[in-house]
């Protein structure tokens, strides 16, 4: 494979792992943005997400051959194990609102946050439970069709996760911009006691908001297991990071920020493959082995130069 | 000299009796119990043949032996003090069903079970049902609360004598009928036969014995009625009426004053209600702790019989998860800063000493150094080891200071995440994830040091805890150390009144990195050994747990809950796990039929699962620890009165039911 032909590949790469980081950043700015904490276990739910999809089509469907299977069953088994890695992914995310950062609503900053971190800690050791503490493969979901325009090389997964991706992300712009609920979600982001004292039943956006990010990240699980055909225990962890701190760059509580941060790291991160290993500037054992650090030393540049991000407003703090 | 003191504790003449025996009753039950059925005896016997028999002399011998004789004298001291203190408050039987669950059992569980941990834990799950259990039937009695303290009366020079004649009393008739039990027993023993070869010496001293204690409790129990009393004069200054023109104020009582005002704690007052908490109290405690930990290598053949130098390797391990604990306590309890990658400063501190201390120096440098001195530069080496983790500690630090609590966090962790992957990327230096292994242990006159011997590392850990809890205390009652209190309660509060933000971020980063880094130097040296895989975001977790658990900001609380969950973590699933795979044990059944269910299913594996639900759980209802800081439960407590306020409205106005919700005062 020449030099381009590798750089388009990569870039291709970059940008649906990209598609899918800023979906799950979606949750994070999504719940920053309303109640500001920074639900560590978001990463996780996405891990169930997979978890779900994983479980089903090896448990329920037996899948071994996509090729081999009848189109029919494929479809439904597609379509359960979305619509399932969805509903449940949503649910469990109203359900740990419910339990774990609701009564600490009132209570000082760093409490739901320690929370966050032991429900995502329990969420990632009861799917190591399940599941073994290595990495699980499954089959190819869908039969892998390659197209190859001269440098260019798509997997049929590429373009089926990158469309759902626009399509999730532009859904949830017009669910957020031009709904009832999306103002009410506008509103008690803006101004909890204000919004309350303006007839929002707060307790009950909260809620539909963990919902609808835990979804998200849910349909992100699914679509992930589709394109890697890989999970583990702890894959939600490492992406959750990496979708945070796409959140953090596009502007934590801004939902373009979030989409256009999480290509951004899906692309600095595939490319980082690029570097060389050889002097002058090479560095040891090349970028592979550097993605993560440079992800997170992106982060940490961003919050000293620019803690609000690349698309986000200065504000001060209340008193 | 007039004193004022709470007028219940006046000696009245049927009173002194019963105080006797009240506590002489509850402190003769747990002592007999340790010495004739547990251990006690077994080691000042065998101290006896060490000195009379050169054929038996060992040196840990007679140090069981000499901690036999101070636990005995401080519990006489101990029983002084009570029964000069008690204000009679507290029921006698009362306080004998409390001594019992809470030294009687322990000590019978940790005899039964052999095993320290393993009884402990059991002691636990008993006091839980014990407390609860005794507030169930105060509710089902409806008996009320302790009456408050009662007036102040004076205390003149003839009521101090008095009270120090009570604690003599005290003391003398518990040394009386604990040896004369003794005496009873041993002498059975001594017609039975059962002492062989040195009979007559055993009988020398068992009499010497039954009279020499009686005699040393009427010593001691003055010593610890004149600290009751002492303790007295102090709880007079903190509340009394200001009439002190007679007594000079030293600077000793004032600063001692000024530490109970700080602490706020009205526990402090002695005469106490509950005098088995007292601050007189505790300070026997604190020595009988000393003690235990001093000559604990050399009793502990004598409590749990072989195998000591695997449970002094536990302990030695423990160790250093209690400085961990106490340097990320500053960080995150008494700043305020949640640190989610205090692993990084442990690498730091971890890899500087393998560098320097193994041949990877030679290999990276060319300096060869004598092997007999090289050992000798540990000492110097945990200093810059620990220097060199609190620069980096300033150096993350100093970035992240405009950022708010909880992407402090986020930088933290991610920091965290780099520094073992940094390692592991630069392997020419650091070998990567082979790791660099022959790391020296210390050298130090006349010890021999041995990654197999355990013992020298329980004593080098225990002083580098006790320098790191000196370090703490002090740390938390400093001008800094309050600065750290004021910005994690309110940071806009505290710039304003003067506070240099900045500069006590930073010093907050680098005292706990500092910590880390000794631990980390201590970790290389010991486990001779490091690499990169070691560590990751978990630890660092555990860590945070060990903080939470114990209470944020709370130096008694965190060593505790840093022991807690390295014994949950190394001792007790592991244990679980192998009692699980054993068929004969009573949860070999249960465990089955979760593998059924689950088919990887292992109480290891799920070690993340019970450290997070602790955390929430504690986070819902007991944010404050276990083992609380009385500052941090009031700023709690304080946070949950002042939400009620500012909570939304749960019903949206014009609803049903939306009026009631509306309170106008």
């Amino acid at each position: 494979m020449d030099f381009l032909t590798k750089t388009i590949r990569l870039i291709i790469e970059g940008l649906v792992t990209g598609s899918i980081y800023s979906l799950v950043a979606l949750g994070y700015t999504m719940v920053y943005g309303i109640i500001e904490l920074i639900n560590f276990a978001h990463g996780d739910i996405f891990m169930m997400g997979t978890l779900v999809t994983l479980l089903l089509v090896t448990n329920v469907f037996h899948l071994s051959n996509a090729s081999a299977m009848p189109l029919g069953n494929l479809l439904l088994m597609l379509v359960v194990s979305f619509l399932a890695s969805t509903v449940i992914c949503a649910l469990l995310g109203v359900l740990i609102e419910r339990v774990a950062y609701r009564p600490l609503r009132n209570a000082p900053r760093l409490a739901p946050l320690i929370s966050a971190i032991g429900v995502s800690l329990a969420l990632e050791d009861t799917a190591k439970a399940i599941i073994g503490p290595s990495a699980v493969t499954t089959p190819p979901l869908i039969p892998l069709v390659n197209y190859s325009w001269g440098p260019i090389l798509l997997h049929n997964t590429d373009i089926i996760v990158l469309i759902v991706a626009v399509l999730l992300m532009v859904g949830l712009q017009w669910l957020v911009t031009s709904t009832r609920i999306g103002r009410a979600m506008r509103a008690v982001a803006q101004d909890r006691e204000a919004a309350a004292l303006m007839g929002v039943n707060v307790d009950q956006v909260i809620a539909f908001t963990f919902l609808v990010g835990a979804g998200i990240a849910g349909a992100g699980g699914f679509f992930f297991l589709l394109w890697s055909n890989d999970t583990s225990f702890n894959i939600g962890f490492e992406l959750g990071l990496f979708a945070f701190t796409a959140a953090v760059l596009g502007g934590i509580g801004n939902l373009v920020g979030a989409m256009l941060g999480g290509l951004a790291i899906g692309l600095i991160r595939s490319l980082m493959a690029l570097w060389p290993e050889t002097p002058p500037f090479g560095l040891p054992h090349g970028g592979v082995s550097w993605q993560d650090a440079a992800v997170f030393a992106i982060l940490i540049l961003i919050l000293v130069f620019r803690p609000t991000g690349l698309l986000g407003q200065q504000l001060a703090e209340k008193v | 000299m007039a004193m004022l003191v709470p007028s219940q504790i006046l000696p009245q003449t049927g009173e002194t009796r019963r105080l006797l025996v009240k506590w002489v009753i509850a402190f003769l039950v747990p002592v007999l119990v340790f010495t004739l059925v547990w251990s006690g005896e077994a080691m000042l016997n065998a101290a006896l043949l060490a000195i009379f028999f050169p054929a038996n002399f060992s040196v840990s011998t007679l140090a069981a032996g000499l901690f036999m004789l101070l636990f005995y004298g401080i519990i006489l001291g101990l029983v002084g003090y009570l029964v000069a203190a008690d204000s009679g408050r507290q029921g006698m039987i009362d306080l004998w069903i409390s001594m019992f669950f809470f030294t009687v059992v322990p000590i019978l569980l940790i005899y039964i079970t052999a095993n320290l941990f393993v009884g402990l834990a059991a002691s636990v799950v008993v006091w839980v049902i014990y407390y609860y259990g005794r507030r169930l039937v105060q509710l089902f009695l409806s008996s009320p609360s302790l009456p408050p303290l009662p007036s102040l009366t004076v205390l003149d020079t003839e009521m101090r004598a008095t009270l120090t004649t009570r604690a003599r009393l005290g003391s003398f008739w518990f040394a009386l009928l604990f040896s004369l039990v003794w005496l009873l027993a041993d002498l059975l023993f001594y017609f039975t036969g059962q002492y062989g070869q040195a009979s007559l010496l055993f009988l020398i001293w068992i009499v010497l014995r039954t009279v020499l204690l009686p005699v040393a409790g009427w010593l001691l129990g003055g010593v610890g009625g004149q600290i009751a009393v002492r303790h007295a004069l102090q709880a007079n200054g903190n509340g009394g009426n200001g009439d002190r023109s007679d007594t000079p104020v030293s600077t000793r009582r004032l600063r001692l004053l000024s530490a109970t005002r700080a602490r706020e704690e009205a526990r402090d007052l002695v005469p106490n209600d509950l005098p088995l908490r007292s601050t007189g109290a505790r300070n026997f405690y604190i020595w009988l702790l000393v003690a235990l930990l001093l000559f604990y290598p050399m009793i502990d053949p004598f409590l749990f019989g072989a195998g000591t130098n695997a449970r002094l390797d536990n302990y030695a391990n423990a160790g250093y998860y209690v400085i961990l604990a106490l340097g990320l306590n500053i960080v995150v309890g008494f700043a305020g800063l949640l640190d989610l990658g205090y692993v990084a400063f442990f690498v730091i501190g971890a890899y500087t000493w393998a560098m320097v201390g193994s041949p990877q120096l030679t290999v990276l440098t060319g300096i060869r150094i004598n092997p007999e001195i090289w050992p000798w530069l540990f000492w110097p080496m945990l200093i810059v080891a620990a220097l060199i983790a609190a620069l980096w500690g300033v150096l993350l630090g100093a970035p992240t200071l405009r950022l708010r609590g909880d992407y402090l966090a986020i930088v933290t962790l991610g920091f965290g995440e780099i520094i073992p992957i940094v390692v592991q990327n630069l392997d020419k230096y650091t070998n990567g994830t082979n790791g660099l292994t022959g790391i020296y242990s210390p050298a130090f006159f006349g010890v021999r040091w041995n990654v197999s011997t355990s013992e020298p590392y329980y004593y080098l850990i225990l002083v580098l805890i006790a320098i790191v809890l000196l370090a703490n205390v002090r740390l938390r009652d400093s001008r800094i150390g309050r600065a750290w209190v004021a910005m994690r309660e309110d940071e806009i509060a505290a710039a304003s009144s003067g506070i240099n933000l900045t500069r006590t971020k930073l010093l907050a980063f680098a005292a706990g990195a500092f910590f880390s880094g000794i631990a980390g130097a201590y970790y290389a040296a010991k486990l001779s050994t490091v690499a990169s895989g070691n560590f990751s975001f978990s630890d660092s977790v555990i860590y945070l747990a060990m903080v939470v658990l114990g209470g944020l900001g709370s130096i008694p609380g965190v060593v505790v809950g840093a022991l807690v969950v390295y014994a949950v973590n190394v001792l007790v699933l592991p244990q679980l796990d192998a009692l699980g795979n054993d068929p004969t044990s009573i949860i070999y059944p249960i465990y089955t039929h979760i593998l059924q269910v689950i088919p990887n299913f292992s109480f290891s594996n799920i070690r993340n699962l019970i450290f997070g639900i602790i955390l929430v759980v504690l986070m819902i209802f007991r944010p404050e620890g276990l083992i609380p800081s009385t500052r941090r439960r009031r700023e709690l407590h304080r946070a949950e009165f002042e939400g009620a306020e500012i909570t939304s409205l749960d019903t949206p106005p014009g609803a049903p039911g939306f009026e009631s919700e509306i309170h106008v005062e």
